[in-house]
């Protein structure tokens, strides 16, 4: 029916607008780090998130997400906390790990104020309360984006955008862009935000993966600084 | 409403009117008479306030163990953190209820910002607002909704305003005038003036004179 779909596509923008409360605005997933080493010019944002992508957030964020919502449909709950663990784990650093289980909560909270009778959705926070999972984000955005019964490609999709428009968001306060260039930018990154979904969102969790030494080590020595506007 | 929840006081206020300097005077006030605290600050664009506080509340006075001073980065939405999307600050305290539960008090400091500043109901359940006279003392009458909508309105460094021609009695009026019959109190945070004041009411209209949890 056309109601139905038109209550999943309000759905689909209700999580993919920056207005959705997760605090994802306070993170730069390193580009402070960056910016404070050498001069960033517009290219190197595009450049910036087109290599965490494909090398970060695809392989593991949205990998873990896949998983996650195939693990809600099939409500296997100890799939589900695999992937919430090998996520957590694979999160090198230590405030990019508990800024995404904070994220992560929050998100759960507020779809648990509007979806009240989803099974995966509430025993996953049980299991966050007795401390067997840790509501990393992305694992918690499988759950919820199942629970609204949005289709996992498009799903991942959202998470990826979400993603990519916090660091432009971060890249405008940080002085690096006008608003313009961030919007060509965002709209420059449709094709390697659909790679990374379709290449990572139906992989299997043993199959994870991330590798961004460098990037690893930038945010590392972010974590240490007294003078900083974002968690990492 | 959760079992554990810890009452919160939100404190907000312009950069450099006194909001950290607030805390270090009410925050001793409220240990000598058994209560316990923990400290949330939000950082614009440091850790200073967080460091600062940690160091003179928690190492150097023994007041509280360091870990209950947290500093959370704000992105440079001081605003976003503590109203629109209070998610990273509302994880802060869960954490804080969870793992603490002596806890009498949460104070929850926002980065310094402007006069638009106000918290969301549902990470504070009362809001300080505080300004200082080298603004002159037409703030008050200025309005904006950190000064109309707080719970008390704080005003600061009055020790100084004869050297910028601020008149208190005119803030004290406009306040009245633009606040109704909510309270406004005047203090030096640096010697502590009037800070005995902002702590009473925080006893009476948060804790509702509750005794700390450590003397039940």
């Amino acid at each position: 029916m056309d109601i139905e779909i038109d209550e999943k596509e309000i759905s689909v923008l209700q999580l993919s607008d920056s207005f959705f409360p997760t605090g994802l605005y306070a993170t730069s997933s390193g580009l402070e780090a960056l910016s404070q080493t050498r001069k960033l010019k517009s290219k190197n944002i595009f450049q910036f998130i087109a290599i965490q992508l494909q090398q970060v957030m695809g392989p593991s964020d949205c990998t873990a997400m896949g998983f996650a919502y195939e693990s809600c449909k099939k409500k296997d709950i100890v799939e589900l906390l695999r992937a919430d663990e090998s996520l957590y784990y694979m999160k090198l650093i230590e405030e990019t790990r508990i800024a995404s289980t904070r994220s992560g909560n929050q998100l759960l909270k507020c779809v648990s104020t509007f979806i009240t009778n989803n099974k995966m959705l509430k025993e996953y926070q049980i299991a966050i309360n007795k401390g067997k999972a840790t509501g990393v984000y992305a694992v918690s955005f499988g759950v919820v984006t199942s629970s609204l019964n949005i289709p996992k490609k498009k799903a991942g999709m959202m998470l990826l955008y979400g993603w990519a428009v916090s660091i432009i968001g971060a890249a405008l306060r940080l002085g690096i862009l006008q608003h313009f260039e961030g919007q060509k930018i965002i709209h420059e990154l449709g094709p390697n935000i659909l790679q990374a979904v379709l290449e990572n969102v139906d992989r299997p969790i043993s199959g994870m993966w991330q590798f961004a030494p460098s990037l690893d080590i930038l945010q590392m020595k972010h974590e240490a600084l007294s003078s900083k506007m974002f968690i990492t | 409403m959760n079992s554990k929840r810890v009452p919160r006081v939100g404190i907000g206020g312009p950069v450099g009117s006194g909001k950290t300097m607030l805390i270090e005077q009410i925050v001793p006030i409220l240990s000598a008479k058994g209560y316990k605290v923990s400290i949330i600050s939000n950082d614009v664009i440091s850790k200073e306030d967080a460091e600062r506080m940690r160091q003179n509340l928690a190492t150097d006075k023994g007041l509280m163990p360091e870990e209950l001073v947290i500093g959370v980065a704000t992105g440079g939405c001081p605003h976003t953190a503590v109203r629109e999307d209070p998610s990273i600050n509302l994880s802060v305290v869960e954490e804080l209820e969870s793992k603490y539960d002596f806890l009498d008090l949460i104070l929850i400091e926002s980065g310094g910002d402007n006069i638009t500043t106000t918290f969301s109901p549902a990470l504070a359940d009362y809001f300080i607002y505080i300004i200082d006279v080298t603004g002159g003392d037409k703030y008050p009458r200025k309005r904006g909704l950190g000064i109309e909508n707080c719970d008390l309105l704080v005003i600061n460094k009055i020790d100084i305003a004869p050297y910028v021609g601020a008149d208190l009695k005119i803030m004290e009026r406009d306040a009245k005038i633009v606040r109704g019959n909510k309270h406004t109190v005047f203090v030096n945070s640096k010697t502590g003036k009037g800070v005995n004041a902002v702590v009473s009411l925080i006893i009476k209209d948060v804790l509702f004179d509750a005794l700390p949890k450590s003397s039940k």
